[in-house]
């Protein structure tokens, strides 16, 4: 047994932490001390008067950005990239199924509207083809997504009888259609609506893309942007009859 | 134009928080004994005065949150920023030795005694360093004459679980002490 083992064990303990104590000659300089707090305490809040103004100066500069056209063009593309993933990732393959029986179709409400060259278009003048008819107006950014399809579509399958018609539902119609018109190729014949004919085929929101057989009823009617190559296989379904 | 305004917002500041709690009161009441009681952690008295002024600084800028427990919540705070640093610090000097680098320790051309004085401290604090966390927390306030209602106090725990809980920190660092060192 050694002899350290007699000495209570708080006292053994404390004599070796009482090496630790700073000397006697040693004291913390206060004063020193006191105004280094003050200076760091000061240096902070300087800091924090200015946060606000970094934040509201940054999104000043945000907003600045997003008026500027290449951010928004930024954004229509990524706006059509997340279209094309999603819809290669929820590829349902449509079948017959997905159009409306025919015995179930109803005769397409008839219109005559005339298109930018003046001339008048009659739906019901296109009996005996296949009309894909397109609702949409210049501010709507989906709309932008799918007219380049439906442009592609016109060239594919023009020669197998099928038409496509755009009904711009624009409230100050051809004032800004005709600017668009003159930016974008579109092939197809674009005319004006009105909110009777919206309400006829039921729109409720842009796009709304309507499929019409070679009898000139309803075959489908899809709110929103359309799947690809969806509508493409219910277009060739329509065509082979 | 706002900078030049910007001192003037941080003394308006002050004067606001001032209003609130006595930092100078605090400062004045416990500087001393809360730079002394790390300076018996970590190594260097200088870096102790650096680390009990960041503490202080903390309190002020969450001083309002700290109601009643100002002082409790000072020295916890105090104590953690020691052990932590004496953590740190053994960690640098292993790094260091294991590059083989010079250990910078402040070894004086001095009596045989002052350096076994020196030695003593090392030991001591690599034992803490070994120690739980919390032990180690025990043994300092313990050491710094803190009595059992403040060490309750400063730690948050209830008083009468002191003892026991002291007595086993206290029991861990001699053994620990043995092992390393044997009976000295």
């Amino acid at each position: 047994m050694d002899t350290n083992d007699f000495t209570p064990l708080s006292t053994w303990v404390e004599e070796r932490l009482a090496s630790l104590a700073p000397g006697d000659n040693w004291e913390p300089n206060s004063a020193a001390a006191l105004a280094r707090l003050k200076q760091l305490h000061g240096s902070r809040s300087w800091l924090s008067t200015r946060w606000p103004w970094t934040l509201t100066a940054a999104a000043a500069v945000c907003l600045a950005l997003m008026m500027l056209p290449s951010p928004r063009v930024l954004a229509h593309r990524c706006l059509e990239c997340s279209v094309a993933v999603w819809q290669s990732l929820a590829a349902s393959v449509p079948t017959q199924a997905d159009l409306k029986p025919e015995s179930a179709r109803a005769l397409a409400p008839d219109f005559t509207l005339r298109d930018a060259t003046g001339k008048e278009l009659t739906l019901s003048s296109l009996k005996g083809k296949v009309v894909l008819l397109n609702f949409w107006a210049t501010w709507c950014d989906g709309c932008q997504v799918e007219i380049p399809w439906f442009v592609e579509f016109e060239k594919r399958y023009e020669d197998h009888g099928l038409v496509v018609v755009g009904v711009s539902l624009d409230s100050d119609g051809w004032k800004s259609v005709r600017p668009w018109l003159e930016e974008k190729k579109v092939n197809y014949p674009i005319v004006i609506g009105d909110d009777n004919l919206a309400k006829q085929y039921g729109l409720e929101g842009m796009p709304l893309t309507v499929l019409i057989d070679r009898e000139g009823k309803i075959a489908d009617s899809h709110p929103g942007i359309v799947n690809r190559s969806g509508t493409e296989q219910k277009l060739g379904v329509l065509l082979a009859h | 134009m706002s900078i030049v305004n910007a001192p003037g917002e941080a003394l308006a500041e002050m004067n606001a928080r001032e209003a609130q709690f006595d930092i100078d009161a605090l400062f004045r009441t416990h500087y001393r004994r809360v730079a002394r009681m790390i300076a018996r952690v970590v190594r260097d008295p200088a870096r102790a005065e650096e680390l009990a002024v960041e503490v202080f600084l903390k309190l002020w800028r969450k001083g309002s949150a700290q109601g009643d427990h100002v002082e409790g919540w000072l020295y916890r705070v105090a104590l953690r920023a020691g052990l932590d640093e004496l953590r740190r610090q053994s960690r640098r000097s292993r790094y260091e030795r294991l590059l083989s680098f010079v250990r910078s320790t402040p070894s004086p051309s001095t009596p045989e005694q002052l350096h076994s004085a020196a030695e003593q401290q090392e030991r001591v604090r690599s034992i803490l360093n070994t120690l739980p966390q919390r032990q180690a927390e025990f043994l300092v306030l313990r050491s710094h004459g803190f009595s059992y209602d403040e060490i309750a106090l400063t730690l948050n725990l209830n008083p009468s679980s002191i003892g026991t809980l002291l007595s086993r920190a206290q029991q861990s660092f001699r053994e620990e002490f043995i092992e390393r060192y044997g009976h000295e």
